[in-house]
């Protein structure tokens, strides 16, 4: 469990460089100025080591926007179902992001188990990337807990003055350090390193909100009927933004498609979002969620509340991208503070 | 399956979206499996007055126009407004920004007494339209959606959610963050933000989203530091349109 | 990207084969549908299968039948509402639709043994309680006192009008049926189905009722129940919710913490009486 190595910043580029050549490699890039996305890289000088959340999260990698599930033949009356994946190392992956892909874990892991997503997360290795300050003043990853690392990485990379750190977590990571000879045996002045960067966290990270992450689910659960919802109703748009970039939204549609041939096709799963007019509306036309107000109550539910009773987990990360995205500046952390205010 | 017979009709517009259908490339050649021409004046002479389906091109203009396409409407089982100019006005519509005396004779000068013109309307506020396809050009993509719904009877909804959503879904770097306006923020999605995914800002082209909350709007417009008479401005380029009922 | 085709998912379909259909009303159309080998649906009175039409979509639909009546087919009622629904009434005897399922938790029938039951349906309602109905008839001595409400618009919108009628004429099953607008020929009753409820005379300790209809019957219905000292335990209720998956991980038909296709559609009103978005 505890097998720690070092990783030369030189020969950082050169690591990449091998590792892309094991399986293909994404990472963090950067897009324009503020922007950052995970895409295929081939050598380091393209990874962007300091980054604030990427616009989508990895989450992109395990539950494809639109992945085919079925493929069908009308005349054969024939139905096939599919599966898709690709083999991926996904570098460069934070500690929120990392909880983002446990909770969906669960959610597809849980029975009836979905034999679609168990796949294709087995054939994707996970190398986790520490963030040693704030990406930014929409993050609150240490009132969810995230802030630093809880597991579900084959390698984890933290940066020190000189060298990465790197935490070999599976038999997977172990074997990439074996098979990229760039490695050195972690000394003591390394783990002194890590031990002072994880106290100097401990100090940086904490207070974004004013509740406890013990407090947090109460909170909600005590917020069905405030005017916090009423305010964020007259200012939603429901454009959806926020559950598309979020690392714990998982809910889709299935859609078909049919080929020119009028006869061969195939049904896909494809993002959806609660936020939709459309999302909970039945055959008869009853929404359950009409205003916007109670389908931005619904999202915040779903991540401190419901997950909660389920699966004894919070699904937001503190990442913060609801509140980067969000057109109208609807933010995860004032939505909080206020509910907070309004119960005092 | 017996071939559909598909009569294109052009408008006031620039026929860049039939054009559109040329670029379709290897896909096109699995559309003619399906549908037969009968009507197309930018790759043929014939004419016809026996279709099902007619794409119909361009804003309505004048009082001929009106005639014509009522008479096209009467004729087709399925009528689809193709491109902005037929969807929502598009560019055309600039012209509702005058007076319609002052900018005939802006136009044609001593002639303009011999020219009939009306204000422009989208075919929609001229005769009922099965379905849109809206976009300058249309994207193919959706083209080919809505002719699969058409030709199998389905309805298809143009989307009435921001370019924002589909440009994020793209990860585009924002243009407001490379402190470019762009009316991404409220312009219906539906073209897989093709014009951002290139480079380029959203024009507008495929029409406001009909979102009705105007508080979050004017927030949008204040994240990034946009005035109403700006966005009005920029976005009356394509929709000037919007402001007109249907034609009496 | 590479693809594969898989011999298990929950998403794979059977071929369902229409074997005889029935137009009930306008607006509703019956499907009687067989698997292949004559493979029985195994289903529990209460639950759903997806029916899918390739290149047109999937919907959730509550099974009407009772596991009890036929082996080998099932029966769906249909309602035209939307696109999928508008292309299976076009389809005939012969036809061969996609179906999964059965899905969600039915009705605790073996809960409801020895007890007296009332059934409240309300307009479409009737479509899923049928298979209970249908099941608590084919087994009536393991049940007590019998009790069915039936509402609907108007007589031309009552469904199954000739098992109605043998309903009514049992002699173990007391039937109640009213119409919220009357025509020349009606005779029964009219209002709206809350009125039935009082004037049925019950002992509540044990009696379950058992209420499916649109979701704005609820509140009323279950006020009466609630009336009646009918504990809330022993109300079940079974809730229409949008769905896309039927396995619990699409997100449409959440109520509160539960998916309505895992934890439901059925459901006890003491369960849901807390969520806020339930009834």
């Amino acid at each position: 469990m505890g097998k720690y190595v070092t990783l030369k910043k030189s020969d950082f580029n050169e690591f990449i460089e091998k590792l892309s050549k094991i399986k293909p490699v994404v990472a963090p890039v950067a897009k324009g100025k503020k922007s950052f996305a995970f895409a295929e890289v081939t050598t380091g000088e393209e990874v962007a080591l300091q980054y604030i959340p990427t616009i989508l999260p990895p989450k992109k990698y395990f539950m494809p926007q639109k992945e085919k599930i079925l493929e069908f033949d009308k005349k054969k009356q024939d139905w096939t179902p599919i599966l898709e994946y690709s083999e991926k190392i996904i570098f460069g992956v934070h500690t929120c992001d990392l909880a983002g892909i446990q909770s969906l874990n669960i959610v597809f892991t849980t029975k009836p188990k979905d034999i679609n997503y168990i796949v294709r997360k087995d054939k994707l290795v996970i190398i986790g990337l520490e963030c040693n300050n704030y990406c930014d003043e929409h993050a609150s990853c240490a009132v969810m807990d995230n802030h630093l690392p809880n597991g579900g990485y084959d390698l984890f990379f933290t940066e020190l003055k000189n060298s990465f750190m790197i935490h070999v977590n599976t038999q997977i990571g172990d074997e990439i350090i074996k098979r990229i000879k760039l490695f050195q045996e972690a000394k003591k002045q390394d783990f002194q390193q890590l031990d002072d960067l994880r106290a100097a966290k401990r100090k940086i990270f904490k207070d974004e909100v004013k509740v406890g992450h013990e407090g947090l689910k109460n909170l909600f659960d005590k917020s069905v009927k405030s005017k916090v919802w009423k305010d964020i109703d007259s200012r939603c748009v429901a454009c959806g933004n926020c559950t598309n970039v979020c690392p714990t939204c998982y809910c889709f549609d299935v859609k078909d498609d049919i080929n020119l041939d009028f006869n061969t096709g195939a049904r896909y799963r494809v993002w959806d979002s609660c936020q939709n007019e459309n999302f909970a509306k039945v055959a008869g036309g009853e929404s359950f969620r009409e205003d916007r107000g109670s389908r931005q109550l619904h999202r915040f539910m779903r991540k401190f509340s419901y997950p909660v009773e389920k699966f004894s987990r919070y699904f937001c990360t503190g990442c913060g991208r609801c509140s980067r995205t969000c057109m109208a500046q609807i933010n995860l952390k004032e939505t909080i503070n206020a509910l907070v205010k309004e119960k005092k | 399956m017996k071939k559909v017979k598909v009569a294109f009709f052009d408008f006031t517009c620039c026929e860049g979206c039939q054009l559109q259908v040329a670029n379709m490339g290897e896909m096109l050649l699995d559309v003619l499996d399906l549908i037969e021409v009968v009507e197309f004046r930018e790759v043929m002479s014939e004419k016809s007055n026996d279709y099902d389906v007619a794409i119909v091109e361009g804003s309505i203009t004048t009082s001929h126009a009106v005639e014509r396409i009522k008479k096209i409407r009467k004729t087709a089982k399925v009528l689809i407004a193709y491109g902005s100019c037929a969807a929502i006005g598009g560019i055309n519509g600039m012209k509702n920004n005058f007076k319609l005396k002052e900018i005939r004779e802006y136009v044609y000068q001593k002639d303009a007494k011999h020219f009939d013109t009306i204000p422009t309307h989208a075919v929609h506020q001229v005769v009922p339209v099965d379905y849109t396809v809206p976009g300058c050009p249309v994207y193919i993509p959706e083209f080919i959606q809505v002719l699969k719904a058409a030709l199998s009877g389905l309805p298809y909804n143009v989307p009435d959610n921001a370019v924002c959503v589909e440009c994020k879904l793209n990860e585009n770097e924002c243009m407001f963050d490379k402190g470019v306006t762009c009316l991404g923020p409220i312009t219906r999605a539906g073209c897989n933000s093709w014009c951002i995914n290139n480079g380029n800002i959203c024009y507008g082209c495929r029409g406001m989203v009909s979102n009705p909350a105007e508080n979050g709007q004017k927030d949008i417009l204040e994240k990034h530091k946009i005035s109403l008479e700006w966005i009005e401005n920029k976005m009356n380029m394509y929709n000037k349109s919007r402001e007109l009922g249907e034609l009496k | 990207m590479k693809q594969v085709s898989l011999k298990e998912s929950e998403y794979a379909v059977k071929k369902g084969k229409i074997v005889r259909t029935k137009q009930m009303t306008k607006m509703e159309k019956l499907f009687e549908i067989s698997l292949p080998n004559g493979e029985a649906l195994d289903h529990e009175p209460g639950q759903f299968v997806m029916i899918s039409i390739p290149g047109v979509g999937e919907a959730p639909i509550s099974v009407s039948s009772s596991p009890t009546s036929k082996r080998s087919t099932f029966e769906l009622v249909i309602r035209t509402a939307g696109m999928l629904t508008a292309a299976l009434h076009k389809l005939d005897k012969g036809d061969v639709v996609g179906i999964r399922g059965p899905f969600g938790t039915g009705f605790p029938t073996q809960i409801l043994e020895g007890n007296d039951l009332m059934f409240v349906a309300g307009g479409l309602g009737i479509v899923p309680l049928r298979s209970l109905i249908n099941f608590v008839i084919d087994n009536r001595r393991d049940y007590g006192k019998v009790n069915i409400l039936l509402g609907c618009k108007t007589p031309r919108d009552m469904l199954f009008g000739d098992e109605v009628k043998q309903w009514e004429q049992r002699l173990d099953v007391n039937f109640h049926c009213t119409v919220d607008k009357s025509d020349p020929a009606w005779k029964g009753n009219v209002g709206l189905i809350t009125s039935l409820i009082p004037g049925v005379n019950l002992d509540s300790n044990r009696t379950f009722a058992v209420v499916v209809g649109p979701p704005i019957m609820y509140k009323f219905v279950i006020a009466e129940l609630l009336k009646k000292k009918i504990p809330e335990r022993q109300i079940l209720l079974s809730l229409e919710r949008h769905m896309k998956c039927g396995v619990g991980k699409c997100g449409h038909c959440q109520v509160g913490e539960y998916y309505c296709c895992q934890e439901g559609p059925v459901f006890t009103y003491e369960q849901i009486k807390g969520k806020h978005e339930a009834l």
